[in-house]
């Protein structure tokens, strides 16, 4: 088959859904059950303008998004730093069973430890708090982490960091001033793939988060879904999917190098 | 004195990861819902026994295993195509692989909502597209023989980008040579797919496999979302029901032996995928030996 029509099938197939949400976005409801047909006034901006004067408006959803993405990040790095760093510093057939479990949690389908987290959540206190949801995914998203910033520390040449000891400095001092700096391109590619995890985090959240003004996107977007399933509010759907997909797709493009390579070198060492 | 960097990471892996699995394996033996005024009181193997007879947990179990097996099937498939296309030269390649990747980096309850729309009957354009081939309107979301056809569209939709990307960086450690030496003796692009391909990508097929199936086996926002386990609970999947169990019939101890059973079965699955592909997918030292043969 010609490599040309390939191309142009992968496209349509993987963003043709996307483009079928932006056209029912800006179509006037009269529009939407006639999609094909020749309609007057068909196009309209309405549903956005529904959707971002609702209450709570829907850009509170972003911002909750971006608090968890942004705090869960970052606690995740703050742990999986050290520890990937250790991880080759200890005797080595325990750092190979280490690993070897940290494939197996990464391979665990999270959405099962639900109910033990809510219930750790009630006993804590720790319902309808967005920080405190950095918590279950800081902790998710550690075992990639762990494993992707271990590869990173491991290619590097270990002369390097002898002679920063004869220099005479300390762990933290070598940590902050020659490791860090040098493993920075694995460090990018796993926040990027852990904030992914956080803004698209779905059954913590669901079962953590139930003030409307405190819900991330996923949940928001499942919540305006559950409202009614019979009548056609699509219009506002997809306005909402379009304004939530936004984000994600710029985040994609922008960021496509360090996504890649983060996938590919936990494909290639995992 | 090194190994304490590892104290707090693990600590919080124990926590999140280790801690409910005890819980639940503790919890299954406990009636512990609405009825003891949600305190937990041993009930020795009650729950299990409830399980074994609970109709609707092995519906629940065969869609869920019908959902796994039928959408890691094709999205291996297709993700194999893709990787082969992507790995070629072409001009705009790092754009359309690029593009590529979008599916996979949405959340999965915000493109549910748009799926729920495209194949929403007589509105969406799947129906449209139906009527105009003579299959006339199939009401896709209203049929439980269809929709969890839907289920996997879906699913192979959002997940096949990111199966791609793993067995392209594979495709990308094969030396071209390989290829040179074995078209040299006549061999073709099927025979080369065969001979090399498979059996170098054998690593990154298991590991594609192994995540899919896993994460397949728990689906629970694309269900939730794009159909609520309907119509008549035919997609429903054993996440989803372990979660009803826990959040709309607050029994939280069937819920926990729901997801005992589940976290045994998949272990068992992927343990069974894994020796089955080892079996299936040719191995590299027979092709060494063809190519210098």
């Amino acid at each position: 088959m010609n490599r040309r029509f390939l191309i142009v099938l992968l496209l349509i197939w993987s963003l043709g859904p996307l483009f079928w949400q932006v056209y029912t976005s800006l179509c006037s409801d009269q529009a939407l059950t006639q999609p094909f047909a020749s309609i007057d006034h068909r196009w309209t901006l309405v549903h956005y303008r529904n959707v971002l004067t609702s209450n709570p408006p829907f850009w509170r959803y972003l911002v909750n998004s971006f608090i968890v993405g942004v705090s869960s990040t970052f606690f995740c790095l703050l742990l999986a730093l050290p520890a990937a760093y250790a991880l080759n510093r200890i005797p080595r057939k325990l750092s190979i069973i280490s690993r070897l479990a940290l494939v197996g949690a990464a391979l665990f389908p999270y959405v099962l430890l639900f109910l033990g987290l809510l219930e750790l959540a009630r006993t804590f206190n720790l319902g309808n708090q967005l920080l405190a949801l950095s918590l279950p995914y800081a902790a998710l998203s550690q075992p990639l982490a762990i494993l992707l910033l271990n590869s990173a520390f491991n290619d590097l040449p270990p002369e390097l960091e002898d002679a920063a000891k004869l220099e005479g400095l300390s762990l933290f001092q070598r940590f902050r001033w020659i490791l860090i700096p040098l493993i920075s391109p694995a460090t990018a590619s796993t926040a990027i793939l852990v904030f992914l995890f956080s803004w698209n985090e779905y059954p913590i959240a669901l079962t953590w988060i139930s003030d409307s003004n405190k819900l991330t996107l996923p949940v928001a977007m499942a919540r305006i879904a559950g409202s009614s399933i019979y009548s056609v509010p699509y219009g506002a759907y997809a306005a909402a999917t379009v304004l939530g997909s936004i984000p994600l797709v710029l985040l994609v493009l922008i960021f496509q190098k360090p996504i890649v390579s983060g996938l590919t070198s936990g494909a290639v060492k995992g | 004195m090194i190994a304490l960097l590892l104290v707090p990471a693990l600590l919080l892996l124990v926590v999140v990861f280790v801690g409910p699995l005890f819980r639940y394996a503790w919890l299954s033996f406990h009636a512990d819902s609405v009825i003891t005024g949600l305190i937990a009181i041993s009930n020795g193997g009650a729950n299990w026994l409830r399980l074994v007879q609970d109709q609707r947990y092995w519906q629940d179990l065969f869609q869920t295993l019908r959902f796994a097996g039928v959408s890691v099937g094709l999205e291996l498939v297709l993700a194999l195509l893709i990787a082969l296309l992507l790995d070629q030269r072409w001009r705009g390649r790092d754009v359309v692989r690029t593009l590529a990747l979008i599916p996979w980096a949405l959340p999965t309850t915000v493109m549910a909502l748009g799926w729920r729309w495209i194949f929403n009957t007589p509105y969406g354009p799947v129906d449209h597209l139906t009527k105009i081939i003579g299959l006339g309107s199939l009401n896709i979301l209203g049929d439980p023989s269809l929709t969890w056809m839907a289920t996997v569209w879906a699913d192979v939709w959002k997940t096949t980008p990111f199966a791609a990307l793993i067995l392209l960086a594979g495709l990308q450690t094969i030396p071209g040579d390989l290829y040179e030496a074995l078209r040299l003796e006549g061999g073709n692009a099927l025979i080369c797919l065969r001979r090399i391909t498979l059996p170098l990508l054998r690593p990154y097929i298991l590991l594609a496999l192994l995540f899919r199936l896993a994460q397949a086996f728990g689906v629970f926002d694309l269900i939730q979302v794009l159909t609520g386990g309907g119509p008549a609970s035919s997609t429903e999947s054993i996440a989803l029901y372990a979660y009803w169990n826990a959040l709309r019939f607050l029994d939280f101890g069937y819920s926990a032996t729901i997801i005992m059973a589940s976290f045994i079965l998949i272990s068992l699955i992927c343990v069974i995928a894994w020796i089955a592909l080892q079996l299936i997918i040719p191995t590299h030292s027979k092709s060494r030996g063809a190519v210098s043969s």
